[in-house]
């Protein structure tokens, strides 16, 4: 330990140990299944991560009268890393209780403490286990026109003719964010990829303390520094303008009172907001005239897949639900020009092979059966025709939450003042192939003009306060299998329906969610 | 035994599905051939003779022509449309949105971006418009789905070409309120946006060719033998857009290149382990000035 603590702005370094009794060690530790605590403590040993993740080891010079020491320790101290991860390799071939294993770590072999690099390894390891354990947000990083005014008053506003993807380099964003952005916190970083999805997650452990050494780490007094400890996770997805931020979780155990709960779910929201101001200016360049800001995008799910899938650098961004057919990529869909074969619609060919085998198999006897079987056919064709490719059960691509606020005008009202050709409806009861009535058109004129329209929302009839909730494993398969089996009808299902803007928070109007215009740039 | 029977089946499948596979590509091949047209169109204009050969057993009833020769129809169309793709390769389809809500009637304007790479067309990449805007400006354009990559500015790219109009305020509010409605320009649009995608395709395909030129993916499962200490590990792309590579040394020199939008060589910073390292800069580049010219040079040392 350092004689003198100095607050400093400096980051936490990775070769930093806490006590492993520490009860947020414990926690991050305590959380991973036998398995995964084998392989992190392999991992450790591995000889790219050793110099930060130094186990307790006998040393060579006290080898001799050492020996009557060792033998009441339960975990005597390996003599070289060989034979420690020699020890965890027979360990995986073993069965045993977790505690074997932990106690193992705790107690015999980092004793000394357990660097903060090895935490973070630990955390990253429970967060490929459970890859739902985070709730994400995405964000796009958007481009800022350079600042006109000298004094900097004005707001700068969004660039929407720059050309400039912003790009992002790892070591000199996290300089900038910790010298810049955080200097009085206390944060220790560490980047990893993602095992299976193209991310970099970028794991953010905060402490409440001025130091960045051991001081930083003593449980002294009550246990303040650790009690208050955050963890934030942010994912920048690769070649993709966007990054996801997870929701902070703090360390602390569950025993905390409910008063204390409250004050630091308060906390952990600003720390958020910290970082969502200060990731767009760790991310610019202001000698390059580079400026960045974060757009909410309205996604916010657990499922990593899906926010890769929706934000990330291939071509699904903006082509979900039925326009997925534009962007599927498999086998037999490369639609290249010297393909002279003529496709056939794109629904009718997998049809082909199922029709067959279902028509040999079961003849329909009478009318109603053939009706009926007609009637199911077309339910999971239009399925097909709405939702493309997306929102299969099995895909791993769902999103458990999804909120809408309908904010129509209630039909009735739109019909007896408009003229009453065009019959508008609610949600699941849309009027016909989108023509628009004239009270629709002029109010989608009106607030065009105002962007937000809550006066216009006042002027125009009775809008009933509509608010939905889906909630599920997978919402938008949910609604497919509805479609599916006919109690949705898919034809006059509106579009937000099908999941195709994906966002997960969106205001519907004139049955469109998210702008009056559909969704597009 | 059971798994014997599964294999067999499956065999079966995989042929019948290239067999069907062949077939239509034989049907195509047939109907698009010149004289099978011929064949197909002649036996209308026999009948008005009388003076035929009596075949009626060879001439197909008139039944079976006819679908025959809808398939033609189709399957020149089809041609031409392939032609026009290959070589335009910037071509426009129309399409529907199947959203009963979906603006002007559901009415979508695709372009289709066909791009090259490496003797073989990719999946060519849509853009899909629609016009949203009411009163003057309802025949502006707006993008609507996409299915370019996230490296492509298409929203700086719209912004430019494709402005959204001004809405037009009641009453004198503002004095520019005339101000004319910003045209838009979709060929303009388009060819810009081409000219992104099959740019940072060239990119990506360049830094394939280094990597192949500097014996990357083939020296890998050789590793540890004969460590010269001049060789390159790696090269990577370091950014979305492929513009900034990362390259490593076998002896942990790094160095980053900068490339400009059409594959000039804007800048090279090699460091080494005390600080930066002019002279492996030189060395690799040799006086180039596009990222070509390094593949070529690397091809050629190595």
């Amino acid at each position: 330990m350092a004689r003198i603590s100095v607050p400093t702005t400096a980051r936490l370094p990775s070769s930093l140990r806490v006590d492993p009794t520490n009860p947020a060690a414990t926690k991050i530790l305590g959380r991973l299944s036998r398995a995964s605590l084998l392989s992190v403590a392999l991992d450790w040993l591995d000889d790219n991560n050793l110099p930060l993740a130094l186990p307790y080891l006998r040393e060579d010079e006290d080898e001799d009268d050492d020996d009557d020491d060792e033998t009441d320790d339960f975990h005597p101290p390996a003599r070289s890393p060989e034979a420690l991860r020699e020890i965890y390799t027979s360990l995986q071939a073993r069965k045993g209780s977790k505690r074997e294993v932990l106690d193992r770590i705790t107690e015999g072999d980092w004793r000394h403490g357990l660097t903060l690099y090895q935490l973070a390894m630990a955390d990253l390891q429970y967060l490929h286990d459970h890859p739902t354990s985070q709730q994400w947000s995405a964000y796009r990083i958007a481009p800022l026109k350079p600042p006109h005014d000298p004094d900097g008053e004005a707001a700068p506003e969004v660039d929407k003719q720059s050309l400039t993807i912003p790009r992002f380099h790892p070591s000199t964003f996290l300089r900038t964010l910790q010298s810049h952005v955080l200097p009085d916190v206390k944060a220790h970083y560490n980047f990893d990829a993602h095992r299976s999805l193209p991310l970099l997650i970028l794991r953010i452990f905060v402490l409440d303390s001025p130091y960045n050494t051991n001081h930083a780490l003593q449980p002294t007094g009550t246990t303040t520094s650790f009690d208050a400890s955050r963890t934030v996770y942010i994912a920048f997805p690769d070649a993709s303008p966007h990054l996801f931020i997870s929701k902070p979780t703090t360390t602390t155990t569950l025993s905390s009172s409910g008063g204390r709960a409250s004050g630091g779910g308060g906390e952990s929201k600003s720390l958020r907001n910290l970082l969502v101001e200060g990731i767009p200016k760790a991310l610019s360049r202001p000698l390059q005239r580079e400026r960045f800001t974060l757009q909410s995008t309205s996604l916010v799910t657990r499922n990593l897949a899906e926010l890769v899938e929706r934000r990330g650098g291939g071509r699904t961004n903006s082509a979900g639900g039925g326009w997925s057919v534009y962007a599927d990529e498999t086998k037999g869909k490369k639609e290249t020009p010297l393909d002279l074969v003529v496709p056939g619609p794109p629904l009718s060919l997998p049809d082909h092979g199922e029709g067959g085998g279902k028509r040999a198999a079961a003849v329909p006897v009478s009318d109603a059966e053939r009706r009926e079987e007609r009637a199911v056919k077309r339910a999971r064709l239009v399925a097909r025709a709405r939702f493309g490719g997306t929102g299969l059960v099995g895909d791993g691509k769902g999103v458990e939450r999804v909120d809408v606020v309908v904010e129509d005008a209630f039909p009735d009202v739109v019909a007896e003042d408009g003229d009453g050709d065009d019959e508008e409806g609610v949600v699941g009861r849309a009027g016909r192939a989108g023509r628009k009535s004239r009270v629709d058109g002029s109010l989608g004129r009106d607030a065009e003009d105002e962007d937000e329209d809550a006066q216009e929302a006042a002027a125009q009839g009775w809008r009933p306060f509509v608010r939905l909730t889906f909630h599920g494993s997978h919402v938008f398969a949910g609604i497919r299998q509805l479609v599916e089996n006919g109690i949705i009808d898919g034809e006059r299902m509106p579009g937000w329906m099908t999941g195709e803007e994906g966002v997960t928070i969106g205001a519907v109007r004139n049955g469109r969610i998210r702008g009056h215009k559909g969704s597009g740039l | 035994m059971a798994s014997n029977l599964d294999d067999e089946i499956d065999d079966l499948q995989a042929r019948i599905t290239s067999l069907k596979k062949q077939l239509h590509i034989h049907t195509s091949t047939l109907l698009t051939a010149p004289s099978t047209r011929q064949l197909l169109t002649q036996p209308d204009n026999p009948p008005t003779t009388t003076l035929t050969l009596p075949r009626s057993k060879d001439t197909p009833p008139k039944t079976q022509i006819q679908p025959l020769l809808a398939q033609s129809a189709l399957q020149e169309a089809h041609a031409q449309q392939c032609l026009y793709r290959a070589c335009a390769t910037l071509t426009t389809f129309r399409a529907r949105d199947p959203d009963p809500r979906a603006v002007d009637g559901g009415a979508i304007l695709g372009v289709r971006i066909e791009v090259l790479s490496r003797a073989r067309f990719l999946r060519p990449y849509y853009v899909l418009l629609n016009r949203p805007f009411p009163g003057p400006g309802s025949r502006h354009l707006r993008v609507h789905r996409h299915t370019l990559p996230a490296c492509i500015p298409l929203a700086g790219l719209a912004g430019r070409y494709l402005p959204a109009p001004t809405p037009v305020k009641g009453g004198g509010g503002d004095g520019e309120g005339k101000k004319r409605q910003q045209q838009q320009d979709l060929g303009r649009f388009a060819r810009a946006l081409r000219r992104e995608v099959v740019r940072y395709h060239h990119r990506l395909g360049v830094v394939a060719d280094l990597r192949k030129a500097a014996g990357i993916e083939g020296r890998r499962g050789a590793e540890g033998e004969g460590e010269e200490p001049g060789r390159l590990v790696d090269i990577t792309p370091a950014d979305a857009e492929a513009k900034q590579l990362t390259i490593e040394w076998a002896d942990g020199r790094t160095g980053r290149l900068v490339m400009g939008d059409d594959g000039e060589i804007v800048k090279l910073v090699v460091l080494g382990e005390n600080g930066r390292d002019r002279e492996a800069g030189r060395d690799l580049l040799g006086g180039a000035v596009r990222v070509e010219d390094v593949v070529k040079r690397l091809a050629t040392l190595g």
